[in-house]
């Protein structure tokens, strides 16, 4: 025993100090991002786990009350209209991103100028939301808009894009598509350009379709891009915040008050036990929305 | 799928107007008499053209004050980003050491989730550390970001062992070995990380809009929200022609430093977006 220890003595001896600067060196380098991380990331979270279970209003001492909110908000028809318009804005979303994206980076996979198409497409997404949002109200303005006086020199009726429930909700939709689906694109490059061409080569000669190889060789190939776009559409989508608070407000009639924006309301109400077990919810909802989507598409690719 | 040419090239180019269009509009209207904006808004006389609505928007709005806020927050935030980002990624990826494991894992399971959960008990923080509308708070939530961390530990996770152990046989020591042969070898995933973290904190909204309450820290971005809200209650009138071109030219001017960095490195940012779906 003693002479086990004698010889890891002599040996941590006969290493230079250089050894033990390498062990400590990882402990250095990771240590900035340990210390935000921790005081910004990791406590948050822990924090707003506890805040949840309190009716909190920003003063006095933590006073719990079980699951008080939660049960307050799984009643609350406020609540689950925010997530039935999040909902909604996600049916408008992410199934027309998916597949606008799939058949845009399929047709740019073969062509040329391809760095110019892409830099057209995600440009959007590189734009300050906020400004885009500003630009989206004057056009799409019922009276003044230039997206209605479009429709009216085609002979078509205004629209009511912002004064309507159903309209509001669409043109937030095409203010998240139209900043997204470029990004949505790139990624879906990526996983494209990941298919050895050869496969493509086999099925020609094998005399499959257009149509058919797009189906069963794209798509299953790509299923792991995919679910990375639909699960980013989700937390987008679920987390909407900036477009509807700039575009609508979240009205007319609260039809626009996403999910994001209740949680924010509960901020400016200083109803913060309540609105940290409704990001709670959010969470899972967020979660169990993305492993759903991710379920269903590897389905399909197992199929 | 084979489209055909000129059903590709016909697809492609209607996307890429539609991607362009608004931004063209916001940015031709921005310099059109405001009357035009309403009366015309797909016709651009050029002989017309102004300066109006710029000048108009400068009399409104503290624009100057929010650009500085923004760049302060930009240069810190992006300084800490990128340079602590790239030192814990080559932790994760070239060290073993206790803890990596356990450190790793929360890492990725953050990742995972919302970041508006983080907003109320952030803001709460804030107020227990008297932080409520200074730079601390703009800057440092958010910077050094974990998505950043393990981009770059895969980006370095690429380099050979061998070079790293050539250099410390040479007596290199490991801050060394981090500064002359893992950053210079990682430059272009760099250059993706720094645009995209450019881009990010730029356009960032929620979270300045919560910490900031008062005008002499408004970046850019909350600044512009607070505009189209007065717009929105009427407090600045209800002369459309003199309010729209003043929000246009907003608009534009918030715009243009984005997309000037973007066309001279749009090529990082596009290489960084498909890096980015590793993480899937």
């Amino acid at each position: 025993m003693a002479t086990i220890t004698e010889a890891a003595a002599t040996r941590r001896q006969a290493r230079p100090v250089r050894r033990r600067r390498v062990k400590a060196a990882p402990y250095l380098f990771v240590v900035p991002f340990v210390l935000v991380f921790a005081a910004f990331s990791a406590y948050p979270i822990f924090f707003a786990l506890q805040l949840s279970f309190t009716n909190w209003h920003g003063a006095g001492v933590l006073e719990f009350i079980g699951f008080a909110n939660y049960r307050y908000l799984l009643a609350s028809p406020d609540f689950w209209q925010s997530m039935a318009t999040s909902g909604a804005l996600w049916l408008l979303v992410v199934p027309a991103q998916v597949l606008l994206a799939l058949t845009i980076a399929v047709a740019l996979r073969k062509a040329r100028f391809r760095g110019l198409f892409s830099a057209a497409l995600i440009a959007p997404f590189v734009t300050p939301l906020v400004a885009m949002a500003q630009v989206w109200i004057i056009l799409f303005d019922q009276d003044f808009g230039a997206v209605n006086h479009g429709l009216a020199s085609v002979g078509l009726p205004a629209i009511g894009w912002l004064t309507t429930s159903a309209g509001a909700k669409v043109t937030v939709a095409l203010l998240v598509l139209w900043r997204t689906t470029g990004y949505a694109v790139i990624l879906l490059m990526a996983g494209l350009s990941a298919i050895p061409s050869d496969v493509y080569e086999a099925a020609r000669i094998d005399g499959a379709s257009a149509w058919h190889q797009f189906w069963s060789i794209t798509v299953p190939l790509v299923t792991r891009t995919l679910s990375f776009v639909v699960v980013i559409g989700t937390l987008t989508v679920f987390q909407l915040f900036a477009e509807p608070y700039v575009v609508t407000g979240g009205g007319p009639f609260n039809s626009t008050r996403t999910a994001g924006l209740h949680l924010y309301k509960h901020i400016t109400n200083s109803d913060l036990g309540l609105g940290a077990a409704n990001s709670m919810l959010l969470v899972v909802m967020v979660l169990a929305l993305s492993l759903a989507s991710i379920r269903l598409l590897r389905s399909r690719e197992d199929s | 799928m084979k489209l055909g040419a000129v059903g590709r090239y016909t697809l492609l180019t209607i996307a890429g107007i539609l991607s362009l269009a608004p931004l063209l509009w916001m940015m031709l209207s921005s310099l059109k008499p405001g009357g035009d904006i309403i009366a015309r808004p797909f016709s651009f006389d050029f002989s017309q053209l102004t300066l109006h609505n710029f000048r108009a928007m400068l009399d409104t709005i503290p624009i100057g004050t929010g650009f500085r806020n923004t760049a302060i927050v930009v240069v810190i935030k992006g300084a800490l980003t990128m340079i602590f980002c790239p030192m814990a990624g080559f932790a994760f990826a070239k060290y073993a050491f206790p803890g990596k494991r356990v450190l790793f894992a929360t890492v990725l399971t953050t990742l995972m989730l919302p970041t508006l959960v983080l907003l109320i008990p952030l803001l709460l923080e804030m107020s227990q550390l008297g932080w409520v509308s200074t730079f601390q708070a703009l800057i440092l939530p958010g910077a050094i970001d974990a998505f950043g961390v393990f981009w770059m530990r895969q980006v370095i996770m690429a380099i050979p062992d061998e070079l790293l152990d050539a250099a410390r046989v040479d007596g290199a020591g490991e801050l060394r070995i981090f500064a002359s042969i893992v950053l210079p070898v990682i430059r272009p995933g760099l250059a993706a990380l720094g645009v995209l973290t450019f881009i990010n904190i730029y356009n960032d909204f929620v979270w300045p809009v919560v910490a900031v309450n008062d005008e002499q820290h408004q970046t850019l971005q909350v600044m512009l929200s607070a505009l189209a809200q007065n717009i929105r209650s009427g407090q600045l009138g209800a002369d459309w022609t003199s309010v729209w071109g003043q929000l246009l030219a907003a608009s534009t001017v918030a715009a243009i430093p984005v997309l000037v960095v973007f066309i001279v490195l749009q090529r990082h940012l596009i290489k960084g977006v498909m890096a980015g779906s590793l993480k899937g």
